[in-house]
């Protein structure tokens, strides 16, 4: 993210004359033997090699994500935006680049390793539970993840007011976050709490960068995983089964309500529907036979010993033909005189009974 | 043999020159020494500067820099055994006086060591537990808590405000450590608690503790559940009740007044000649003898009056 490049030594105005210098160099080797020429030969070859040096150390590209910090002489002369650009060669210049417009990112308790096929993003399988355990006001544990990003708005600030301005980042986020959840109660953070922890994270966070002058810029606090301790979790787990079986208990009791009381109201309505039915067909068969009576009692009070016997006679006639056996008794007699009935088929003997 | 001079010369030039000069980074503060000692002030601009060939320079960052210690084990007040770790971030604000009392930066660690880490085992171990997980603004009220296990923790006081808190006592070690840091050209621009943990064998205790709570809380619910659906039922088998025995009641009065009714009838009509209606109704009441009955009559029966003869007797 940040590069440095530079080189020592002292500095030129004009590219020398390289026909001289060439010259020199080849009078060198054609030459031989004069100690003068062989003098000269090694200025060229040195100066050559300088020149080289000079045009490798006098420009530098800044990528559109950055900017360039340059110092001459150690001291900060500018910020250089993208794109292409000179500076002063041998390192008189340096050029520290910086990505301003990059949101940059920290995280806390866990780390992402990379991208799976499907752009879904890995995790490493390490704990971090150093840096996401906590304490929580009510002094229970915690397990906390969460992520920090941000920008670096002043490049100059960044670079040159603390010495480790990420590490800071880091230790005060941890600092903010633990100071945050240590206020609150552990069934909040878990739940409602979220919301407002990374809204005032962020800006704690901000406060004290502000106070060391960092050049920061925090974008977003963002929770991510936030659990009892593994050890809990199982336990917690049970919480939500047992609620969620409270309910479904109730429900069901409920549903059972829901369906005997509208049968018990039907059965009810039958219940009496059976009773009126009941009511209606005694009081018309009562009237029916009482009507009935009074008739037969009318025509009977018009002639009364005709009426008796002629309905005497009737029902006798009507209904001795069906009886199974007739016995006739005389007065007197030990035995009766069994009656024989010619119009059954002689399955039935003819004995004496007496009951 | 001139030109070659001329190179030797060069070449002592070179060396010389660069002897004489230095840089100064932006992210530095640099003092000259001269055998050893000291030289005029602190220079703080940075920039190309010049010196003798013979002199030294010491080089001191101007930048904020970052103590981290150690994590320390330390009881809190209440015995509780906590894992601390601090941070602090500092400064060389006087050189020369930092040259002269901790000569570089690991002598200056040293000393903050020293320094803060006993300046925080003693507020640390002066101080309860909830002061330093807390903060001044801590506020709960235990009537309106949703968690029922927590009004019930025997070993937290929920409601206590922190007369501390954590921004206090971060505070607090700041000045006690500046107060015990003798002059060493430091500036100590603040101390932070970055974490703070129970050791190993606490923690256990507190998360079977935890565990045991939610346990209690699942079985409440549990218990709960039960509780309500038999109270639930039970309503319906009293409802049950109510609705059936109103129903019978009602077909009773019916089927009561029906009978009353229908007995007030047969009663009118049949009232109106009884020795009638008992001569009819056992008429009837003779077609009920079918093949099974056996019947006896006497030889002198209505029936078989006009059998012997045809007169009237």
């Amino acid at each position: 993210m940040i590069h440095s490049v530079g080189s020592g030594g002292s500095g030129g105005s004009g590219p020398p004359d390289l026909t001289e210098i060439l010259k020199k160099f080849t009078s060198k080797f054609r030459g031989g033997g004069s100690s003068k020429q062989t003098g000269a030969g090694i200025v060229g070859a040195v100066v050559l090699a300088l020149l080289a040096w000079a045009a490798l150390t006098s420009f530098y590209t800044v990528q559109p994500e950055e900017r360039a910090v340059v110092k001459r002489f150690g001291s900060v002369v500018g910020i250089t935006d993208p794109g292409l650009h000179f500076k002063m060669p041998f390192g008189i210049d340096q050029v520290q680049l910086v990505a301003t417009e990059r949101v940059l990112k920290q995280e806390f308790g866990f780390r992402s390793a990379g991208t799976r096929a499907g752009g879904r993003t890995a995790y490493s399988p390490e704990q971090f539970e150093d840096e996401s355990l906590m304490l929580t006001g009510d002094l229970n544990m915690i397990d906390v993840e969460w992520v920090v990003q941000y920008r670096i708005a002043d490049p100059i600030k960044f670079l040159y007011e603390m010495r480790e301005p990420t590490r800071t980042l880091r230790d005060i986020s941890e600092s903010v976050m633990r100071r945050i959840v240590g206020n609150m109660l552990g069934s909040e953070v878990l739940t409602i709490g979220r919301v407002e922890i990374q809204q005032k994270a962020g800006e704690e966070i901000q406060q004290i960068l502000d106070g060391y002058d960092a050049g920061i810029r925090i974008s977003t606090v963002e929770m991510q995983d936030v659990v009892p301790p593994p050890a809990v979790q199982p336990a917690f787990n049970e919480v939500n089964e047992a609620r969620q079986e409270r309910e479904r208990m109730i429900n069901e009791a409920q549903k059972r309500v829901n369906q005997e009381i509208p049968n018990a109201k039907g059965a009810a309505l039958r219940t009496v529907a059976e009773a009126e039915g009941y009511a209606t067909e005694r009081v018309n068969r009562a009237e029916g036979e009482s009507l009935r009576f009074s008739a037969v009692l009318r025509e009977y009070r018009e002639a009364p010993n005709v009426t008796r016997s002629r309905l005497y006679l009737e029902t006798l006639n009507e209904v001795l033909p069906t009886i199974g056996q007739v016995l006739v008794v005389q007065d007197g007699q030990v035995g009766p005189l069994p009656l024989l009935d010619v119009n059954r088929t002689g399955e039935r003997r003819a004995t004496g009974e007496e009951r | 043999m001139k030109s070659l001079a001329l190179a030797v010369l060069a070449g002592l030039a070179l060396v010389l020159g660069s002897l004489s000069f230095y840089t100064v980074d932006e992210a530095e503060q640099a003092i000259v020494v001269q055998f050893g000692e000291p030289i005029g002030d602190v220079i703080s601009e940075p920039g190309l500067k010049f010196k003798m060939p013979w002199q030294d320079v010491r080089y001191f960052d101007k930048r904020l820099l970052v103590w981290d210690g150690d994590v320390t084990q330390i009881p809190t007040l209440g015995r509780e055994f906590i894992l601390v770790d601090a941070t602090a971030r500092w400064r060389i604000n006087d050189p020369l006086l930092f040259l002269t009392s901790v000569r570089d930066e690991s002598g200056a660690r040293t000393r903050l060591d020293d320094i803060i880490d006993s300046v925080v085992r003693d507020m640390v171990s002066s101080t309860e537990l909830e002061e330093i997980v807390r903060s001044k603004d801590w506020e709960v009220d235990v009537e309106e808590l949703d968690d029922p296990a927590l009004a019930e923790r025997g070993d937290v006081n929920l409601e206590q405000r922190p007369q501390l808190g954590r921004e206090l006592l971060e505070s607090g070690i700041l000045e006690r450590a500046k107060d015990s840091m003798p002059a060493l050209g430091i500036e100590l621009q603040d101390v932070r608690i970055k974490r703070v943990n129970y050791i190993d064998s606490v923690r256990r205790q507190v998360e079977s503790r935890m565990t045991a709570e939610r346990q209690s809380i699942a079985e409440r619910f549990r218990s709960e559940g039960k509780g309500r659906s038999q109270e639930v039922l039970g309503n319906m088998e009293r409802e049950l009740r109510r609705i059936r025995s109103e129903a019978e009641r009602e077909a009773e009065e019916i089927r009561g007044n029906a009978d009353a009714a229908a007995t007030r009838i047969y009663g009118q009509a049949f009232g109106a000649d009884p020795e009638f209606y008992s001569f009819f109704r056992t008429l009837e009441s003779y077609r009920a003898l079918g093949e099974n009955s056996t019947l006896m009559l006497r030889a002198d029966s209505d029936f078989f009056r006009y059998l012997e003869q045809a007169q009237v007797q």
